[in-house]
């Protein structure tokens, strides 16, 4: 085939295509889905203590290669996506403020909430699994500790933050996630679907702050 | 009806050359009907006096079929990119600030190099192999009035570069060739002769800098003088590349 001029050609060979492929496949799976089922879980808090620590916590640490599906279904891909995540922050020269359209704001505010909720990770995880390794108190009572931690106004505003931050990206991350892939490509069904994953990001929300307050009544 | 100004102020953020820091100065002229910042520019050019009466250098931009089709004039406009011979005055709020179309380097004043634009389509394969100085055989390629009607929307294009000056993605230092050259590239894959290096097109967008390095902000769509459906050509262009990497990756047809 003639060509002229310098033609760029990549493909499955080329690694920028397959990590930005990867990144976006593992917002969805398993990080996204683990998110899911990660606030249906904790939504049992509103069942009592008795409830939550017995059939949904000790239920789930009984689990068989627990370690193994930890570290490979949700640490990893978690790790993987949050570092390509942040590299391709670095490239964003975002002017939210020049350019005041919704996607715009969108487009600044996934962003940020993938930091946000990586700070947010860090310490969450620090303060449950990773703390949980040495104290035992914590692992066998894990609603009285959430229940004191929540207790606290500034811990409350920070789960919520991390939360709201979690499922903006989750539920603004599907809708572009859509056009990636190149389900969506007209302007209406983009529309559309950015709606339906609004509205799904509002039930998640509302499941998630259902979960926390469980731990308050 | 706003009431008419008997003058026009200009903001303009000047430059002397690429390398030497930009400055501000500020013109009043005289208003008349029907001006465009183009023509104001003209008037402009002929007296170069800044409000303060010092005569400088004539404003230098680009500029050339006045009538919104050839895209050289586009510039920062009050924040925001459009070509300048579309914006009328008695449309634009006073003081009417103009800069250079930001993202591309400075020539002078506000005239910039967008030479990347080029470049951008050079890299994405945005022509069509024309068949050789021989007779095909074939009877011209026939094109279906709704097909035709989406494509028509595309080759619309002017390389204003507008779209580009928007996107969040795009900029020096980034490799991303921006949304112009990626709606050629749905264009192009899509005409009866030029489908013929459809993959070669969709193999050059998937390489560093390409289809993968739009975050869908879509500022571009938002921008687009010529109302070109950028974000539909991503999305386009999206399912085009799946259907590739799956044929990459399994073995075609
Ligand atoms: C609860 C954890 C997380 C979930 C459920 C999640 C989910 C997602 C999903 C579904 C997407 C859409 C992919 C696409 O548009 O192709 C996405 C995009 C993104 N994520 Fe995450 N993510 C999480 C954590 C993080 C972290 C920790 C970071 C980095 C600090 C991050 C950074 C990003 C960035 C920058 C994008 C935009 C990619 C683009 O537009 O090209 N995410 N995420
Ligand atoms: S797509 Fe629109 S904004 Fe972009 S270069 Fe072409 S005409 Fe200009
Ligand atoms: S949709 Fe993509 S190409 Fe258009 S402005 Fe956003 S990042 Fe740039
Ligand atoms: S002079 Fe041609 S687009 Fe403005």
């Amino acid at each position: 085939m003639p060509t002229t001029g310098r033609t760029m050609t990549a493909s499955i060979g080329n690694r920028h295509f397959v990590l930005r492929r990867l990144h976006s496949l593992l917002g969805l799976l398993p990080v996204g889905a683990f998110l899911i089922f990660h606030l249906w879980e904790n939504s049992q808090s509103r069942f009592g203590a008795e409830h939550y620590n017995r059939e949904v916590v000790e239920a789930l640490q009984g689990l068989n290669y627990l370690v193994p599906i930890e570290l490979l279904v949700i640490a990893l891909p978690l790790l993987l996506h949050a570092v390509i995540g942040l590299a391709i922050t670095r490239e964003m020269r975002a002017e939210p403020i020049r350019y005041r359209y919704a996607r715009n704001w969108a487009y600044w505010l996934q962003r940020l909430s993938g930091v946000v909720i990586l700070l947010f990770l860090l310490l969450h995880v620090g303060m449950t699994r990773i703390q949980g390794l040495w104290t035992p108190a914590i692992r066998d009572d894990l609603y009285g500790y959430m229940q004191t931690l929540l207790s606290n106004p500034g811990f409350f505003a920070l789960y919520l933050v991390g939360l709201l931050a979690s499922v903006f990206h989750l539920a603004n991350g599907l809708s572009t996630m859509a056009i990636v892939w190149g389900l969506t490509t007209s302007a209406a069904a983009q529309r559309r679907f950015a709606w339906a994953c609004a509205g799904f990001g509002v039930l998640l929300a509302a499941l998630g702050v259902h979960g926390m307050l469980g731990f308050l009544s | 009806m706003r009431e008419t100004p008997s003058t026009i102020e200009l903001r303009i953020r000047r430059q002397d050359g690429p390398d030497t820091p930009p400055y501000w100065e500020t013109f009043v002229l005289p208003h008349a009907p029907d001006h465009n910042v183009v023509s104001v520019l003209m008037a402009l050019r002929e007296h170069p006096l800044t409000h303060d009466g010092r005569r400088v250098d004539p404003v230098c931009w680009d500029h050339n079929c006045m009538e919104e089709v050839c895209g050289s004039c586009a510039m920062l406009i009050n924040g925001v990119p459009r070509p300048a011979c579309s914006a009328l005055i008695d449309q634009l709020e006073q003081p009417i600030v103009l800069e250079p179309l930001p993202k591309f380097p400075v020539v002078r004043d506000l005239l910039v190099d967008r030479s990347a634009i080029d470049a951008g389509l050079r890299k994405v394969h945005a022509w069509i192999e024309i068949d050789g100085a021989w007779d095909t055989h074939e009877p011209p390629p026939r094109i279906a009035p709704q097909q035709w009607a989406a494509d028509y929307l595309y080759s619309r294009c002017m390389s204003c570069g507008c779209c580009m000056a928007a996107c969040p993605q795009f900029g020096a230092g980034a490799d991303f060739v921006g949304p112009a050259p990626l709606a050629q590239v749905r264009l192009m894959n899509a005409h009866p002769t030029g489908r013929h290096d459809k993959t070669e097109r969709l193999h050059a967008i998937m390489a560093e800098g390409g289809l993968s390095d739009c975050g869908n902000a879509q500022n571009c769509v938002r921008v687009c003088p010529k109302a070109i459906p950028l974000t539909t050509a991503i999305g386009e262009l999206g399912r085009q590349t799946t259907i590739q990497a799956l044929k990459d990756l399994f073995g075609s047809s």
